[in-house]
């Protein structure tokens, strides 16, 4: 591994030294020329303006530090072009040219030959301004009409040394960062096939599963068939019986509502606190600035709210105690022993009714029994006591269990049903090119910026931590992959356009006066995921820069990615 | 149910507390008049409106109670002493000591205060420690020169009895009538009266009385409503006013003048309106009252940041001006009656006057009578008075980049390379509070900004500068050491009872450094030494804001009246200098941060008095990213420019709020004419930094801010001119040309110095063109195609889409520029010029560059370049008009190499079409020489041109090019 990087490298500074070789040689190239133009300015009595070849000027203009070319080509080695640009507005006395053509510089900038480094130019607008641009120009070319007294020394044997060896280390990085992608991709797939794995195992199981229900299911007609002649019969199962099956599945009904609305009732207070906080909090922090009336206005009404009384003094202690107390489930110990009135024998009033008939004529227990019917059927109809028909309270044990036993088999179907869902929705969630971003799902990268220290879970969520204490703030949820173009310089110092890869994450904390906070992760390669900074773009959207070997150019993503190996 | 009730009441009660948050979050777009007075709110401003209403009523029956006494009156070395006797009943007189000075610019001084107070004769109420004299300082802190008294000032003899008449002025041209009962003076010039002192009889200086304390209720009707005599209420805080009524009044009239200019600061038109009411009048007086207003509307008179109470009288081809020096609570009512002589030809011989009403809550009558005749003898002979403006270090007439806040160091650099990324230059960057630790100004925050030097150093490295905020209240904390030393030291403003101050600003509970003690003004001094205020390097400028002073609980959101400053005058008394005795320490602090680096400071002030042009730039305050507010910029800074104040400019892009994209690159467009030139931008707001607008805005925005880097070379040769003669910088229609009365309501285009460029910012939506006024036949060149404009006394159609900024050249001018685009423009320093000659109808043009190191004082000793160009006879010449100095030829020497690459000539002789060369002529060559030229006809209305290219001729040298 570490032979053919090192070769790569020796390359590379061999193709350095040829293109400054090659720039020795030509030492009667006009200033600030670069070789890929020197063949423009072989001729040395007319120069012909290189986008407008009809555009003849003498030699002798090259260089003049006057601006005759539309496209400022005779003036690679001074600043008399810089104008060219769509940022200037030009006026006729200074278009070089005539009126109508279009004006664009045809040279990328002063050439430095930085010998001992590698060339570069320079901006136009930067030659001879009195700066040493020697990040750019390392020899100090740039700076050769020493304008007040500006002396610009060759600093390339230094600045090269040390861009070599950075070069070499970013190599080096980069060759890590690529094998760490490799590494993801195996990890990805690996994942991947897991799920995939997954799936068909679920498949089965659910096969089986449904076989089960379907003769659990058959068993349980049979028991309640079985049942049903039985319950016809028995009448004497006992109105008691009916009716305390009929109490308890109505306080089983109501605990759970209970249950539901002090549930809802916590939810509720848990906001008014929080409400109350943002409140208390504001009235305290609030600017009095501007004597703002609306702000004003808002803290004397919750001035006046709070002296009313805040939650805290509404919150009853022992009215919680009750709730929990009723919370419990039935049981010997707590609430009612259902046990005791399920197994109680008929020997009361509505027996008594039963035994009593056998006395009476039977078109008065008919009547009676009419009423009986009317009267439950009217509740019923109401809503007040449930069918007869639903109860399974007046059912045997038996019947029950066969019941249970199907419902729980029905349960855990239907959980291997929604994993599979889940599993296969999974597969097809994009997690980018050979899915790479599966191995970074819930890695977390943070950063200290500022007030703040920012943090970054890939596919999960972006946070905002203050260093000066409080609570942590959700900058987003994840809520998928996108790309965002990003303005570069090109060698020339011309802005370009580019492509990145973006993670998106959205519906973070609202805003006070803004929005809910978002961040648009954007991602360049490097070779460890981290965060290198975060921007405010406007009110609470965020960018956040981040590298990831994950985006680096190259290595094999489809060979990587297994599910096609898998299906071959 | 009754469990539920309580539940049911707190839902109620949180949804109307949601509303009412979500009420929050609307912006207001209004500002909050119920913090701030209106005329009838203010006792004082009641009195005197009544006074005159009640005046105007009796008609001619009305006598002003104020007589001089003739026997009191001694003209002597120029200056008449009096003594005036206001009639309070029939047998007591208030005496006024009247002191009329004649001075040698030819202005004229009229100062009147009250014996008693003089004496210290009187009693203050609730056992005040404020002084008893009427507030005589403000020149202290307003005036610089100009009050040498005329030495051939003379009463003129033959004057009738109960009359006292002075020549005086340039061959005593000028004459003061000073009517003895009732008292009023008039001022003339070539024996027509310009200026009317009490014509109306307003004249009001209420004399100190004791309270006399009326039992009951009713029992003892006075004659006098005494109503807002004493402790007077406003907004829950109550003003002792120890010295009970004490307000100065006078009416001034200017006789056949339509047009009023000046007393900023207002968001109004420049041409004043009327304030008493009617169709498109005011119904409130203009108020001067420097106030922290929020929001603040437009098309008002009402106060805001600063106040200038010098206004311009101005009919054809006459200018008078008067100058109120008072710095308590001020308000000018305005009325202008037409008169016409024959009623049945209204119109016809019709003048109109125009009648000001002045009057100050306290202080002397102190105003001083200009007579012109021209707008720049007014600029002139204020500037003598009140200073001229500052010659700005170089950097600060370029583009700056502000916002609230650059949140860290890293941030700064960003943007700094982000310029340099898109090629747009720019040459300060702002820090808002947020820099500072927990708002403890000349402390950085340690999370944010760790490490100030280093960005200050990248900026550097581009010769970038960096303004930082400082404001005159220090955080109320034990802890924090400037806090500490100021209580120490007692240097703080006082509160009635003579304890520090303790008010509500940024930092929360705050102190305020009073800058009126000369103890105070050394300490201050001694904070901005690079060794005392850390984190700092000397490309670090300082933006004074909150200097009203802005206080957020007090009256007005500024200070109690009845505070106490150095020397005991009441906060009343000294109000509306608050603001420039902060920038005047500031100042001086900046001067010589390190020993022997003496440079000029540069400071950022939001409030302002006469005399701030001496020491800084200002801005117009927080206003909005809306059309109107664009539109309003531009009165508000040629208004200040006739202010005497030019160093002005607006947020560009609107404080508050978000601009569209359009608004922003029309704001950059009209921006670029703002003597001082900032985009600046709420905390809330998107970022808008040039960079980040997107195509094809972002060209335009930047060619916009390379185009006021080309005429960088104008710029400052117009604010050398301000320097030297307190002309403004950007200049409005009646300014240029003051004879064409059509023109002098103009307020929507302006004139950049004296360099015939006349632009016109688009300030409305979708526009596609635009219509410029011109007032003469010149012709009239578009800057960017040379298409011919031409046409006396009427509007011209100029094209107007997007890209383009309406810019007209007046034939006549030679204008000089910088063409090359750099990062900064000190990177410029050693860039060739191009002159643009543009020829008049008479083949002639006139033009001139000041040039210096930009950054230090050397230029008071020779050490600068000041050129005369000049194209007449077919030759243009460049002679020297500055004045040698003994670093003149150092500074020459420095300069050898800086040249003229290019001529333009646009509208050349026809003759010239076969002209390909030119003969150049430098001092000191050995032998003429040629240089290339190039004639270009154009066709469609656009003149043609000619290029001399190189002629190689010294920026600093005396040359001739022979056509």
């Amino acid at each position: 591994m570490i032979l053919p990087q090192g070769s790569l490298f020796l390359v590379s500074i061999a193709a350095c030294s040829t293109v400054v070789a090659a720039a020795g040689d030509a030492s009667s190239r006009p200033r600030g020329v670069s070789p890929e133009f020197a063949k423009f300015y072989k001729d040395t009595t007319t120069f012909t303006c290189i986008s407008h070849p009809a555009i003849q000027i003498p030699f002798s203009a090259v260089n003049d530090d006057y601006c005759d070319c539309p496209d400022g080509s005779d003036e690679p080695g001074t600043s008399a072009c810089a104008f060219l640009s769509r940022n200037s507005a030009l006026t006729p006395g200074e278009r070089p040219g005539s009126d109508d053509l279009e004006l664009a510089s045809a040279l990328p900038g002063f050439y430095c030959k930085n010998k001992g480094h590698k060339p570069g130019y320079v901006p136009f607008q930067r030659v001879n301004d009195g700066i040493c641009d020697y990040e750019l120009c390392c020899d100090g070319s740039d700076e050769w009409a020493r304008v007040g007294g500006t002396k610009c020394e060759d600093k390339c044997k230094e600045i090269g040394k040390e861009w070599r060896k950075k070069e070499e280390k970013r190599q080096k990085s980069m060759t890590a960062a690529l094998r760490k992608k490799k590494d993801l991709l195996v990890e990805a797939g690996r994942q991947q096939k897991e799920v995939e794995d997954s799936i068909k195992r679920l498949e089965v199981e659910i096969q089986a599963q449904e076989l089960k229900v379907n003769d659990l299911q058959a068993e349980l007609e049979e028991v309640e068939k079985q049942e049903a002649s039985k319950v016809v019969k028995g009448k004497a199962a006992g109105k008691v019986n009916v009716l305390a099956g009929l109490a308890k599945s109505r306080v089983e009904e109501l605990r759970n509502a209970l249950m539901d609305v002090r549930k809802e009732r916590d939810d509720t207070r848990a906001r008014v606190k929080e409400l109350e906080e943002i409140l208390s909090k504001f009235k305290v922090e609030y600017n009095p600035n501007f004597n703002d009336e609306g702000v004003k206005r808002a803290v004397r009404s919750w001035e006046d709210y709070a002296a009313k009384g805040t939650l805290e003094g509404a919150v009853n202690n022992a009215q919680d105690r009750d709730l929990d107390e009723i919370a419990k489930p039935d049981d010997e110990k707590a609430g009612i022993n259902w046990e005791q009135w399920e197994n109680e024998e008929d020997g009361c009033e509505a027996g008594l009714v039963y035994q009593l008939a056998a006395y009476l004529p039977s078109s008065l227990v008919e009547f009676i029994e009419g009423k009986v019917l009317f009267v439950r059927g009217l509740l019923e109809d109401n809503g007040i006591l449930p069918k007869a028909a639903e109860t399974s309270t007046s059912e045997s044990k038996v019947v029950s269990e066969a019941r249970e036993a199907v419902k729980s088999v029905e349960k855990e179907l239907e959980n291997k049903q929604k994993q599979l869902k889940d599993h296969r929705s999974d597969l097809e969630t994009d997690y980018g090119v050979g899915s790479i971003f599966r191995a970074l799902k819930g890695v977390c990268i943070s950063k200290d910026s500022g007030e703040y220290t920012y943090e970054h879970c890939f596919l999960d969520q972006t946070k905002q931590i203050p260093k000066k204490g409080g609570g942590s703030t959700r900058m987003g949820k994840y809520t998928g992959i996108g790309s965002v173009s990003v303005d570069v310089l090109n060698e020339a110092g011309e802005i370009v356009p580019e492509d990145r890869v973006t993670l998106q994450y959205a519906n973070g904390q609202g805003c006070w006066n803004g929005p809910a906070r978002s961040t648009t992760v954007i991602l360049t390669c490097g070779e460890e995921d981290a965060i290198l900074k975060v921007a405010e773009d406007e009110k609470c959207v965020y960018s956040m820069h981040v590298t990831s070997p994950a985006v680096c150019p190259g290595g094999d993503e489809g060979a990587a990615a297994p599910n096609r190996k898998d299906e071959l | 149910m009754a469990g539920t009730r309580p539940m049911s009441n707190r839902w109620t009660l949180l949804l109307s507390l949601v509303i009412l948050l979500g009420c929050l979050v609307i912006p207001g777009v209004t500002v909050k008049h119920e913090n701030f007075k209106t005329c009838s709110q203010s006792g004082f401003c009641k009195r005197n409106r009544a006074f005159a209403d009640d005046a105007s009523a009796q008609g001619p029956s009305w006598t002003s109670p104020y007589e001089l006494d003739s026997s009191s009156i001694q003209f002597k070395d120029g200056q008449l002493h009096g003594t005036i006797l206001k009639s309070v009943s029939a047998n007591e007189k208030v005496k006024l000591p009247l002191v009329v000075s004649f001075l040698e610019s030819g202005a004229a001084r009229v100062v009147v205060d009250e014996e008693k107070r003089l004496n210290g004769d009187i009693q203050l109420r609730h056992d005040s420690k404020a002084r008893k004299e009427r507030y005589n300082e403000a020149e202290k802190w307003v005036l610089v020169g100009g009050l040498e008294l005329s030495k051939t000032a003379t009463l003129k003899p033959e004057t009738e009895t109960g009359f006292t008449r002075v020549l005086y002025g340039p061959d005593n041209q000028f004459e003061a009538v000073i009517r003895h009962a009732p008292f009023s003076a008039d001022f003339k010039r070539d024996g027509q009266t310009h200026v009317q002192l009490n014509n109306k009889g307003y004249l009001n200086m209420e004399h100190w009385r004791p309270k006399v304390e009326v039992e009951g209720e009713g029992e003892q009707q006075t004659q006098e409503d005494e109503s807002t005599w004493w402790d007077e209420s406003f907004g829950g805080n109550t003003d002792t006013k120890p010295r009970g009524p004490e307000s100065v009044g006078l009416d001034i009239t200017f006789p056949g003048y339509k047009h009023v200019f000046g007393i900023p600061e207002h968001a109004d038109s420049l041409s004043l309106k009327e304030t008493r009411g009617g169709e498109g009048n005011h119904e409130e007086p203009y108020r001067m009252y420097n106030a922290d207003v929020f929001e603040y509307e437009l098309n008002s008179p009402m106060t805001l940041y600063g106040a200038i109470p010098f206004m311009q009288a101005h009919r054809k081809d006459s200018t008078v001006g008067v100058f109120w020096l008072n710095a308590a609570e001020t308000w000018v009512d305005i009325v202008k009656s037409t008169s016409s002589p024959n009623p049945l030809a209204l119109g016809v011989g019709a003048t109109t006057d125009t009648q000001s009403h002045w009057f100050s809550e306290s202080g002397q009558l102190d105003v001083f009578v200009f007579l012109g005749p021209t707008p720049q003898e007014i600029s002139k002979t204020y500037g003598e008075l009140t200073g001229y403006t500052q010659l700005p270090q170089h950097f600060a007439i370029a583009y700056h980049q502000c916002r609230w806040n650059y949140i860290t160091d890293e941030d700064v650099k960003e943007v700094d390379r982000n310029f340099d990324k898109y090629q747009i230059p720019y040459d300060v960057i702002w820090l808002d509070i947020e820099y500072t630790d927990d708002r403890k100004y000349f402390t950085w925050d340690p999370l944010t900004f760790p490490d100030p030097i280093s960005m200050e150093e990248q900026l550097d490295e581009s010769e970038r500068k960096l303004v930082v905020i400082i404001d005159p209240h220090i955080k109320n904390q034990d802890k924090y050491s400037i806090s500490q030393e100021m209580t120490s030291k007692d240097l703080a403003t006082k509160n009635k009872d003579g304890e520090i101050y303790d008010g509500w600003c940024w930092p929360g509970s705050s102190h305020w450094i009073d800058t009126f003690n000369p103890a105070a003004i050394k300490w201050w001094i001694s904070l901005f030494k690079f060794d005392k205020f850390k984190g700092t390097l000397s490309n670090v400028f300082i933006w004074n804001d909150m200097n009203e002073p802005s206080v957020f609980n007090g009256p007005e959101t500024t200070m109690p009246k009845d505070n106490l400053h150095h020397g005991n005058w009441e906060h009343r008394d000294i109000h509306n200098v608050h603001g420039i005795t902060l920038v005047n320490a500031t100042y001086d602090a900046l001067l010589e941060r390190k020993k022997g680096e003496v440079r000029r400071p540069f400071i950022l002030t939001r409030s302002y008095y006469a005399g701030a042009q001496r020491m800084s730039a200002m801005w117009t305050g927080d206003n909005q990213a809306t059309w109107e507010h664009l539109a309003a910029s531009i009165p508000m800074v040629l208004n200040n420019g006739i202010a005497g104040f030019p160093f002005a400019g607006a947020d560009v892009g609107g404080f508050f709020h978000n601009p569209s994209k359009e608004l922003l690159t029309r704001w950059y467009q009209a921006g670029i004419w703002y003597p001082f030139f900032r985009a600046h931008a709420h905390i809330d707001t998107r970022r808008r930094e040039p960079y980040l607008i997107a195509e094809p805005h972002r060209s335009i925005i930047s060619q916009a801010i390379r185009l006021r880097y080309q005429l960088l070379p104008a710029w400052y040769t117009a604010f050398h001119e301000a320097s030297v003669n307190g002309m403004p910088i950007v200049r409005p229609q009646y300014y240029a040309h003051p004879w064409d009365e059509a023109g002098f309501a103009i307020d929507d285009q302006l004139y950049l110095g004296s360099t015939g460029l006349l632009a016109k910012p688009v300030v409305s939506e979708e526009a596609t063109t635009a219509d410029i006024y011109l007032a003469d036949d010149e012709k009239y060149y578009d800057y960017f195609d040379y298409t011919v404009y031409q046409g006396a006394g009427k509007r011209h159609t100029v094209p107007a889409p997007m890209e383009t900024v309406p810019l007209l050249m007046q034939g006549g001018h030679v204008i000089p520029r910088k063409d090359r685009p750099r990062r900064s423009s000190a990177l410029m320093r050693w860039d060739p010029y191009t002159l643009v000659v543009v020829l008049d109808k008479n083949g002639q043009a006139d033009g001139s560059l000041y040039v210096d190191d930009g950054e230090t004082f050397d230029y008071e000793r020779g050490a600068y370049i000041h050129r005369r160009f000049r194209f007449q006879e077919s030759a243009l010449v460049s002679e020297d008009v500055g004045t040698k100095g003994p670093k003149t030829a150092e500074y020459l020497k420095t300069m050898a190499n800086v040249r003229v690459e290019r001529v333009v000539v646009v509208d050349p002789p026809k003759e010239w079409q076969g002209k390909t060369s030119v003969t150049v002529i430098e001092d000191g060559a050995s032998a003429a020489s040629t240089a290339p030229m190039q004639y270009h006809s154009q066709s469609d209305g656009k003149a043609a041109y000619a290029v001399v290219k190189n002629p190689n001729v010294g920026i600093g040298k005396t040359w001739r090019i022979e056509f």
